[in-house]
Order: C-alpha cells, then structure tokens, then sequence
C-alpha cells in the first residue's frame, strides 16, 4: 500500500537542515536535542498520580524530576510538525500495521501491539542505561 | 509557557516537519535500514551529525556555547546500546520518531510509546541497582575523541565527515 503522494524530500537535504536546526539551538537555546529524559519525566507524572510520596524518594526521578520543560515540549512539537507536514503534503492516512510488518507477520493488531509494547519497554530501559 | 518551553516547541515542530517528509519516521524505512536494504535512515542522521558537529565546535570555539559531554560508562552504554538496538528493532521506532510517527497517523506507536513509559518506569526501579553495577563498570568519566586521541578536534572532525562522504558515494553507487 503505497502512499498517494510519495514525493520525500533528499534525506541529505533535510539531515543537514536538521543539523543546522540542532547547532542554532545550541546557539539561541543553550539545548542539545534530545527526547528519551522526557519519558521518564511523563512516566513520572503518571507514577506521582498514584504514589506522589513513594515518587519523591525515587533517586531516579529527583535526578529526573517529573516536570515539563524544553524537551518537553520538543516532543509534543516533533508530534505537531510531523501531524502539520502530514497532513499539507497529503501523506496523512491512519493505520495500525506497518507495511513492512504486515508483509510478514499479517494484519493482526495484537500481534502488532505486543511486540510494539514490548519492544519499547525493552529500548527505552537501553536508552536509559546508556544515557541516550 | 516560558521561552525555554517556546523555543522547545518551535524546534520540535521543525524537526517534526523534517522527520516527517524526508520519511525517516516511518516503521519500513527504519526496519529497511536495519536490514540493511535502504540507507535513508543513515543519510539523514549522518548529515545531521557532520553539519550540528561541525557547527557546534563552531559556537565551542567562539565561546557561544559549551558541549554537553556525556560520561563514557562501557557497560552501560554497551549493555544498554544493545537492548536498545533490539527493542528499536521490534518496535520500528525510537522515541523521538514514535511521536513523528504518530502524528502521520500510526496508530502502532501509542503501544510502543505505552512500553516506553513503563520502560522508564522500570528503569526508575532498578536504577540503584545500576547504579551500583553495569554503570560502574569501564567508567573513563567525560572524555572526548579529540582529548583522547591527543589532537585538534578539527582533525577528528574532517575525517569523520570524509569518512560519511566516501560511505555516501558508496550508498549511491551501490543503489542503497
């Protein structure tokens, strides 16, 4: 299932851009780009939700307190320019098995499911470990 | 919202908008990289680093800015670069793209970025435990290449870029 408009912009092009993005954010923010801290900050939150005094003593969340910040709002605007570019160039479309998946474990959503869950339990416990 | 948290939205949404329509979030391209079939992936985030590396040393060396030098710990960033690597094979995405991913309209990433946040929550509990462990293992603190090395960081850097420019013709010449 091809997309409609498959017109990509040259991957050169666009990394370069995204490094001229990263070095004048360095320069005007003081901010290296990064995304991982943000989920343990957002696990954070929720956890404070049921247990607010166990999440206090937490070594790992007093190093990182729950709280939104730069990178957090990096994240939710990774989502709103990825939902924006999206949808203007026509490259929109809701679907819940990657193309590449479907072709070899099928069209099942739980199988789908699982292994995303899984897989971004066991990545960002790696991240996290190598302080990515 | 403060300028920080401005100036943080701003960039993402560009970065966003760039992830987006160069295709680099999509599940296949970064499975197809994995497998070593098309090398979109690599192209993106190797021009990426040449151009912030040579940037960045360019704010360092006109006092702008200062480098943010992570510790090199080997056993967490060997212990955890792979469970990474595995986990971002089953998933598809890592998690800054799973947010780009979802804003195209992939509704496999809410799963994924589910696991994520139990992920850190999990890595939350254990953390003294690592602490105590795999990240005192191979501890050589906040080194650099060019401090290791003993040279200029203009050096590292023009081999580093000839090298991702000989690996790109390569790519090309091989259709990847």
């Amino acid at each position: 299932m091809a997309d409609r408009k498959d017109q990509l912009w040259n991957p050169y092009v666009s990394g370069a851009l995204a490094g001229l993005l990263s070095v004048a954010s360095v320069a005007f923010a003081g901010k290296y780009l990064g995304a991982s801290t943000t989920f343990v900050r957002a696990a954070g939150y929720v956890e404070k939700a049921f247990g607010p005094e166990r999440v206090a003593q937490m070594a790992y969340f007093m190093k990182e307190a729950p709280k939104i910040d730069w990178q957090f709002m990096f994240v939710i605007g990774i989502f709103i320019g990825a939902l924006a570019a999206a949808l203007l160039s026509g490259t929109f479309s809701l679907r819940f098995v990657p193309d590449m998946w479907r072709g070899r474990f099928g069209p099942g959503i739980g199988k789908r499911g699982v292994a995303a869950f899984v897989g971004g339990i066991v990545a960002m416990i790696g991240a996290r470990l190598a302080d990515g | 919202m403060s300028h920080d948290m401005i100036m943080g939205l701003v960039t993402g949404i560009v970065f966003g908008v760039l992830l987006q329509r160069a295709g680099v979030i999509r599940y296949d391209k970064q499975l197809a990289a994995l497998r070593l079939r098309d090398m979109t992936i690599l192209k993106f985030m190797l021009s990426t680093i040449c151009v912030a590396m040579i940037g960045t040393y360019l704010l360092v060396d006109l006092g702008m800015a200062k480098l943010s030098i992570k510790p090199t710990i080997l056993g967490g960033v060997v212990i955890g670069g792979a469970l990474f690597g595995v986990g971002w094979a089953i998933f598809g995405y890592c998690p800054g793209t799973a947010m780009g991913a979802l804003g195209e309209g992939r509704l496999d990433t809410v799963f994924g970025l589910a696991g994520m946040l139990v992920g850190a929550g999990i890595y939350a509990e254990i953390y003294p435990l690592m602490k105590n462990t795999v990240l005192t293992w191979g501890d050589y603190g906040k080194i650099t290449i060019p401090q290791v090395l003993g040279v200029n960081h203009w050096i590292v850097i023009a081999v580093f870029v000839a090298g991702t420019l000989a690996l790109f013709r390569w790519f090309e010449k091989k259709g990847l």
